[in-house]
Formats: structure tokens, sequence, C-alpha cells
């Protein structure tokens, strides 16, 4: 008769709480993603499971069990309709998580939970790629691991620290050999089936709508666009613009745009230099991608150009994207403007507007041609009483109206929508053109850093001959004109391109700092691919690796981690790892037995000494220092790691020159 | 032995014992070429969820993912690691014989010495299908370990090998090695019957347990285990080597204890009878002798000569189960 299956035994009240507890660590970063009721139920069911622990009882009758179960499931399916996916999944595994928790009863049931744990952690990596997430689910596998290790033990003296401790060193062991896995194993260009969408992408930044009368408080966000790596030159200031969504369509109030516009848009001859760099934008949930001014190629191969010259692709940015884009920040379009594109870029709605629309016809008249009249119209907002702020007041139906000529208070939206409206009045074509301006250089990392605070609105407007030429109203206003609180200072600063006296320098450079680490991480971790893989053999020779190439590779590095991984366990498994200094005095003797001097192993070090004085007095001096020196460490009072490492050092210096003959083993002379 | 794994279990442990024959040196050290490793159930289990898991991470293209996927499947290997070293180079010894009582427990006795400066844990010691027993051995330290055995009928178990096994750390692993060392447990017949009367054949009938009838018959050496009134305490407060005193009772005869007196009974019956007469005669510190059919144990006193005895009830005419 043998005792019943360790795994088949009850678990104890401890063994049950330290699971529950590693479950609601796993659980965490899974919260914010959850549903209330699911969190509501998770808790309610492991809640239940502990108390039950905590008053001596066993878990509730297993029908019960099952009815808890189908109805969480059934509710479940209800809800998403599915289980692929990962938030069906995930809502999936923690509930099966917590039920499993109700239903515990014996080890195994500990170990079911456990595999789910490990599972969960790997689930909030795939929703979330965080450094200090990695960490947090790392501690979270190492403590459920050491939780398993306790759980999965007979005997009794493995106590909570020393299963932590054996974990840590297994995990630390784990480390080397994971790493060669994650560098070598063969990326794919494309998933292996589809690409899951995550379900709720979430919508940040610029809209493809600009009312500028309804906003009074522009909030701008430090939160990160994207960021541009340029590969050689970098542009100036002025032409820095990132073209985002190009509004057209006016209704005297809001300007929007329309997605698939079928028309041709004239041909592009680019003049000046083209600017190549790499774009690493954040999700954002649309499907336009900011590059700068006119892209001619991408690598990217599924993304397009609109009529407007806008970047896209077709669905919506939902993961981090990074595209390499050439662009042009000067181009001409000498064929002119096709007449459905400049009905487009001229309408304005009939009975919207009227005073700009007189306004605009007087000046019209003044100068008739178009790049005058463009120029008189910055002009105006330069000389008159126009002022820049954040926070402007609310418009009324005919926005712009209101603005030109009663508030005269307002953000780059403001403006650009006036100046637009002002270019149709007058019969050129124009539109606004929402991005962001500028950014600032990390010069940790060398790239450009653009945040929610760089969006601006700018003008593109039509000149017969040259073709479409960009206008930023806002820079016209007088930097006397700005004004500014504490809080928008950089964003203002930013917005009009001009340089503010910055009152934080050491703040503003840690955050570039962070940013530059941030921006390391998810270069160098993050979007480590085919391409940093082929590039990394390529250092170790190895050009052009195909699949077979890299499992060889990755045969390669796995055996010799596996060697070392043998080596370091048989070297702490071995009964005689001897100290330093042993060590070294073995070396003397292997020393002098190159020269035919051999230590019997009964022999005392003083009496070696005296025997290779003996045999070779050209070395009596060195070795008899040695000698005494290695007695004083083994058997002298006060030894220290100093001592050591002098004496060590001394070995190692020691160079006997070998002489043929010169000495008889002490066996034989004894003999003879 | 119906299901597959129980057939190649036995074919195993048969083909172990036709390649290491059976005379392990003792004590024995557990080498390399000896420890056979697989998955367990739970190991399985495991292996499965880090292919999903990486089929995951590779889909979702997260890299972070991968790389807990792979940080999973690599602490799964180091755990296979640290199960093979935790038998690596054990010692073990074993008390390679028992004995016992039908029906009663008893236990085989090992000795596990861990010469490493690693702790072993979760040493497992199985005797076949008789019995386990798990223990844990500190860095350096040296730990006896009793094997309990079921109760069993008579006769007399004989074992080629034994194993030692381990699961540590995490039961992913079953690292295991069988130790070719014959281990017998003799399991005597459950005392039972009459007490011997008085006065029967073969026998003066005196009684044997008042000490008064007896004669002094000169002094004999100390052994462990004598009674301390039969020390010969004058001698010893003489200065002289610890003794005894020796009686000669009055049946000094010796007496046989006949398995051809108990007509009548059947087998099972007569040896339980005889066991409990060698028992009573031995706690009686009497002389006697034990007859069999074809068994012939001339009369002798001790412990030694018990145990002989019980051993020979043991194995009468009993199908020994050797495993």
């Amino acid at each position: 008769m043998i005792a019943p299956p360790p795994l088949r035994q009850r678990v104890s009240q401890n063994q049950l709480i330290a699971t529950a507890g590693c479950l609601l660590l796993a659980l965490l970063p899974h919260l914010l993603s959850l549903r209330r009721w699911l969190i509501a139920a998770i808790l309610a069911a492991g809640g239940m499971r502990v108390l039950l622990a905590l008053r001596g009882r066993d878990a509730p009758p297993r029908m019960l069990s099952a009815a808890v179960a189908l109805l969480a499931i059934l509710m479940l399916f209800t809800m998403f309709r599915s289980f692929s996916g990962l938030a069906a999944g995930t809502a999936l595994l923690t509930l099966t998580a917590s039920l499993k928790l109700l239903e515990t009863r014996t080890r195994r049931d500990l170990c079911v939970i456990v595999l789910i744990v490990y599972f969960l952690c790997l689930t909030a990596l795939l929703a979330d790629a965080s450094f200090w997430l990695l960490g947090y689910t790392l501690l979270v596998a190492w403590v459920t691991s050491a939780c398993l290790l306790r759980s999965t033990t007979v005997t009794a003296e493995l106590n909570a620290r020393d299963s932590l401790r054996d974990t840590g060193r297994l995990l630390l062991q784990a480390v080397p050999i994971a790493l060669v896995l994650w560098l070598f194993f063969p990326r794919f260009a494309e998933p292996l089936w589809h690409l899951p969408q995550p379900e709720n992408a979430a919508t940040t930044g610029l809209s493809d709508t600009l009312s500028p009368g309804d906003i009074t408080d522009l909030a701008l966000s430090d939160e990160v666009v994207m960021r541009a790596h340029f590969r050689g030159a970098v542009p100036p200031p002025r032409e820095r613009y990132w073209r985002g969504p190009v509004l057209f369509d006016f209704d005297g109030r809001t300007w929007r745009r329309h997605d698939p516009d079928l028309i041709a848009s004239p041909p592009l001859e680019p003049r000046g230099p083209a600017y190549v760099y790499t774009l690493n934008l954040e999700p954002h949930g649309h499907n336009w991608i900011y590059a700068l001014d006119s892209p001619s190629s991408w690598d990217l191969a599924r993304a397009y150009l609109t009529a407007d010259y806008m970047l896209a692709q077709p669905n919506a940015i939902a993961q981090p994207l990074e595209v390499t884009v050439t662009s042009y920040t000067q181009t001409d379009s000498p064929s002119g403007l096709g007449s459905a594109l400049r009905r487009r870029d001229t309408r304005l709605p009939a009975d919207s507007n009227p005073r700009t629309r007189a306004f605009a016809a007087q000046l019209r008249a003044l100068h008739p041609d178009d790049a005058d009249y463009v120029a008189a119209v910055l002009k105006m907002f330069q000389t008159e009483q126009y002022f820049y702020t954040l926070e402007p007041p609310p418009l009324g139906a005919d926005s712009v109206d209101q603005f030109l000529f009663e508030t005269k208070r307002g953000f780059c939206g403001h403006y650009a929508s006036a100046f637009a409206v002002l270019m149709r009045a007058a019969d050129i074509p124009a539109r606004v053109v929402t991005g962001y301006y500028g950014g600032t250089y990390n010069r940790y990392a060398d790239y450009w850093l653009v945040r929610q605070s760089d969006a601006h609105a700018w003008v593109e407007v039509w000149i017969e001959g040259h073709g479409w030429m960009r206008v930023d109203p806002t820079s016209a206003i007088a930097p006397g004109r700005v004004e500014h609180s504490v809080r928008d200072a950089e964003s203002a600063s930013a917005a009009l391109g001009m340089p503010l006296p910055n009152r934080l320098p050491w703040l503003r450079d840690l955050r570039l700092r962070t940013d530059a680490l941030r921006e390391l991480w998810r270069a160098r971790i993050l979007q480590y691919n085919q391409g940093a893989q082929q590039r990394l053999l390529a250092r170790f020779n190895v050009p052009e690796p195909d699949v077979r190439k890299l499992v060889m590779v990755l045969a390669a590095a796995l055996s010799l981690t596996l060697a070392w991984l043998t080596w370091h366990v048989r070297r702490e498994l071995s009964p005689d790892a001897r100290e330093p200094a042993v060590r070294a005095f073995d070396r003397l003797c292997a020393k002098l037995a190159a020269c035919g001097l051999r230590r019997a192993a009964s022999e005392p070090a003083e009496s070696f000494a005296l025997r290779v004085a003996g045999a070779r007095p050209d070395l009596a001096a060195e070795v008899a220092a040695l000698c005494r020196g290695y007695n004083e460490l083994r058997y002298g009072a006060r030894a220290g790691e100093a001592d050591v490492g002098r004496f060590t050092a001394a070995v190692r210096a020691f160079r006997p020159r070998a002489v043929r003959g010169a000495f008889t083993p002490r066996g034989s002379r004894a003999s003879s | 032995m119906n299901s597959p794994a129980q057939i190649a279990t036995k074919a195993f442990r048969a083909w172990q014992a036709r390649k290491f024959g059976n005379a392990d040196p003792r004590p024995h050290r557990i080498d390399r070429r000896r420890i056979y490793i697989l998955p367990t159930g739970f190991g399985l289990i495991l292996a499965t969820l880090d292919v999903a898991m990486l089929i995951a991470a590779l889909n979702y293209n997260s890299n972070l993912a991968l790389a807990f996927a792979f940080l999973m499947a690599s602490l799964a290997l180091v755990a296979m690691h640290h199960c093979h070293r935790n038998l690596l180079d054990l010692c073990i010894d074993c008390v390679p014989e028992t004995d016992g009582f039908a029906g009663a427990p008893l236990e085989f006795r090992f000795l596990l010495r861990n010469p490493s400066r690693l702790a072993r844990r979760e040493i497992e010691v199985r005797c076949a299908q008789f019995g386990a027993a798990v223990t844990s051995i500190g860095a350096g330290e040296t730990v006896a370990l009793a094997v309990p055995i079921a109760a069993a009928p008579r006769g007399v178990l004989r074992l080629t090998q034994f194993e030692v096994r381990t699961l540590y750390p995490f039961r992913w692993f079953f690292a295991w090695t069988y130790v070719q060392a014959p281990l017998t447990a003799y399991l005597a017949p459950r005392p039972a019957g009459a007490a011997r009367p008085r006065g029967t054949a073969g026998s003066s009938g005196a009684s044997h347990e008042t000490q008064g009838d007896e004669e002094f018959a000169g002094l004999r050496p100390y052994a462990p285990g004598t009674p301390l009134k039969h020390m010969a305490w004058k001698v010893l407060a003489r200065g002289g080597e610890p003794a005894v005193r020796n009686y000669t009772g009055l049946a000094a005869e010796p007496e046989w204890l006949d398995w051809a007196a108990l007509r009548g009974q059947d087998a099972e019956s007569r040896l339980e009878q005889l066991c409990r007469w060698v028992l009573d005669a031995s706690d009686a510190r009497q002389s006697y002798g034990l007859k069999l059919p074809g068994v012939e144990l001339v009369p002798a006193q001790g412990p030694a000569h018990r145990l002989a005895c019980l051993r020979a009830l043991a194995g009468f005419a009993a199908p020994s189960a050797v495993r």
C-alpha cells in the first residue's frame, strides 16, 4: 500500500491562500480591461473560497460550483458572442481561474490554477508592452512558481523563504536560455494566421473635424504622438510640418473631410532636397500617418496617398507602427487643378459668414493677384490686434465673422479656419490641414519627439503655376500678442515656432532622457523583428540567414547555454569546491611539476620547498616564499581577502624555467 | 500488471536487472548513466500550455509575450536539469534483510548520504509496489529512511532491486534510478494458538518461569541484552569483566518444537502455533529446537537462533515473492 499521490492530497489553508494571492496578483493588470460584473464575480468566488478555508471548511458542493460556472460562462458568451480574441479570452481565463479556486479541493486543482496564472501573465503582456509590466509579470511568475514548488512537495522542510529562494535561483538560471531563444528564434514577417485587431482601439489626437468655435479651452497633453528619426539631413524648422487629416468640407462652422475621395490629384514635381526618415507612430485609432509634407515613397505596402497627399492605410492604426518615408517639403504642380477639386476647395455655404465674404470681396478688389491677396491677409493678421490664446471665447453660428471682427482671439484652428474662408471667398482654392508642427529633438537618442501639444492647423492654398502652397496664418501673429499661461507656455511656443524661455530646463531634460529610454526599449526590444535579427546575425558572420541557418544558430547557441547550465549545476554539486588559496597552490604545484618537481600528495608545503631548494637552488627563494605564504593563508591566524589575492597573483607571476634532468623525484632518491 | 505503463515499467526493470546484474556495491553512488528522466503528465500539460503561449505571442507579434513564453520553457528546462541532479551522486545504502510477522507492518531501512553542497529535496525510495517513503537530505547530511511495507501474508518477500526517484522541483519531470541490491523481508506467521502445554512429549514438564528451581552453573561473558538480575554484580564489583550467572534449569534438556506434533490442523495454523511457541520459548530464555518437514534447527538459545527459527517458519513451503 502506498500513500495517496501527493497531488491528490487535500490542500492546506496556507497553500490555498497563497495560490489565491498569486491569482489576485496576476489579475491586477487585467482589472482595467475587465467588465465590472466579471471582477465582482471573480472576487466573490475567490473570496468565498478563502473565507471557507479560513473557517476550516471544504469547497462548496460540486453541483453548486458547476451551476455557477455554467451560468457565468453563459453570461460571458452572451456578452462576447465568441471566446476568441484577447478580451474574451482573458475574461474566460480569469473566470475559469476563480471558479477553479472556488472548487479547489486537492493540490492538483492548485496546479491548474498556477498554469492559468502563467497564461494570464502572458495575456497581460499581449495587451500592454511596457517595461514595468514585464517586470511585474516576472515577479508574479516567480511568486507563483514558488507557490507551486511548495504545493508539490511532500516533505515539510520547504518553508516560504526557501521556496522563493530556490525558485528564484531556477529562474535566474533560466534567463540566459530564454535570452538565447528570444534572440535566435526565427521571427516571421507576417503573423501566423491573422493579425488580431484590438476590439476597442481608442482614438486619440487629431480628429477628422475642426470646429474652432466650440473649443474654449484647448487642453494639450504631453502624450507622445510619434518619434521621427531622420536619416541624413533634417529639414529646417520652418518646414517641419507633419501633415495629418486634410479638411476641405466647410459648413460655415465646422471643417470636415470625407474618406473615399476619388478625385484625381494634380501630379507633383519635387523641388529641393528629399528627406528620409523613420516614423514610429503610437496607435491613434485613425488611418492616417503623419508624414512630412509630400511623401514620395514609403516602405509600407498597404499605405497609399489620398487626393490631398495624405499618407494613409486602409485600417485604423491600433498598434505601434513603424514606417520609413521619403518626403519633399517643396513641390510644384505645373499642371492646373482639376475642376472637381477646384470646385470642392472653393465651396463656401452661401448663407454663412456674410461679413467675412464682404470683407474678402473688398480686399480682393485691391489685390487681384492671388499671391498678393494671400500676403495682404497675412499682413492683416500681423498688424491688427489679433491675439493667440489657448483659452478663446466661444463663437456663435457665423464663427469666422465673429472671430475676425469681434473676438480676435484664438489658436491655430481659428486662424487656419478664418484664413481658408477668406481665401475661398476670394475664389482661391484653399483647405485646412491639421497635423503637428515641429517636435522636440532628443539629443540622447537622436530623434524628434512629437507630442499632442505639438498639434497644429494650417492652410494650403492653390497658387496657379506653383500648385499647393502651405500658409501658416498663426505664425503671422506678432510674438507680443501671444497670451500664455504657465501651463501652455511650451505648447504656445511650439505652435508659433518660437523659443520661449524654459522655466524648468532640468525637468525637460529628465523627460527627454526618460523618453530616450522608452524609445530604446521600443526600438531594441519591442521592435526586434526579422530585420533586426538578420543584422544581429550578420555581426556573427552569418549573412542572409534563412530559417534553416537560424535554426542551426539557435541550436548551437542553445547547446552552448545548456552546456553552461550543466557545468554550473555540476559545480554546485561538487563536494569539494576548494578555497582560492588551495587552487592557487595547486597551480603552483602544477607549474613545478612541469619542471619535473612533483609534490607527493602527503608532502607538506614546507618540506616540498626544502626539496625544491635542494634540486633547483635558482628557484629556492621564490618557492620557499610562496610555500610560506600558502601556509600562512591556510593555517595562519590572520588572512584576509587581500592576502589571498596577493598570493594568487604571486603564483600567477611565478614562471619556473624547466631544466632537464635536474631533479630526481623523492621516491627514487630514497631508494638509491 | 495490466496497463501498458505497468507492462513497460516491468520490462524496463527486468532489462535494468539484466544490464546491471544484482550486485551493486553498498553504499551505491547514483551514477549519471543510470538516471532516467521523463516528463510527468503535469509536465506535458505545461509543455502544451507553453506551445499555446508561444503561438499566441508569435501571432500577436509581441516580443514581450514571446520572452515570457521562452522564460517559462527555459524554467522547465532548468527544472529538468535540477530534477536530474537531485539524484546525481547521491549515496544510498540499505539494510538488506528485514523481519516481521504476517499481517503486521514492517519496514526496509535505508541510509542516504548527500555529499554535495546542495540540498536534495523530495527523494523517494520505492520498494516496487510494496511501499515508498520520501525524505529530504540537507547538504553534506546523512538521513536514515524507513520504507514501510504494508501488511502482507506469511512468506519471504524478495526484491532484486529498489527504486530511487524524485519529482522535485515542480513535479514537471520524474527522474529515477534502479539500485540493483537484493532486499529480503521475512514475514513469519502470526503467532497464535495455545501456550505450550507442560509435560507433553519431549519436555520434562518443568516450569521455566520459576527461576528458583534452577541451579547456578558457572559464569559466562556478558552479552548485551542480558536481564540485569542475571548479572554477576559481585564479579563486576571485584573489578573483573562483566559476567552473567548461568543457570541450568531442572528442565535443562532441550525442547523440540515439532511440526509433526500438531497433527490435525492445517499448515498455516501449525506454523502459527509453532511461531507462538518459538516466541514463548525464546522469551523464557529456554533452549529449543525446531522441526519442520525437511528443516531441522538444533536446539539453541539467543536472538540469532530465534531469528533463524522465525525465518524458517516464514520461508516454509511458502511461495516466496520475488520482485
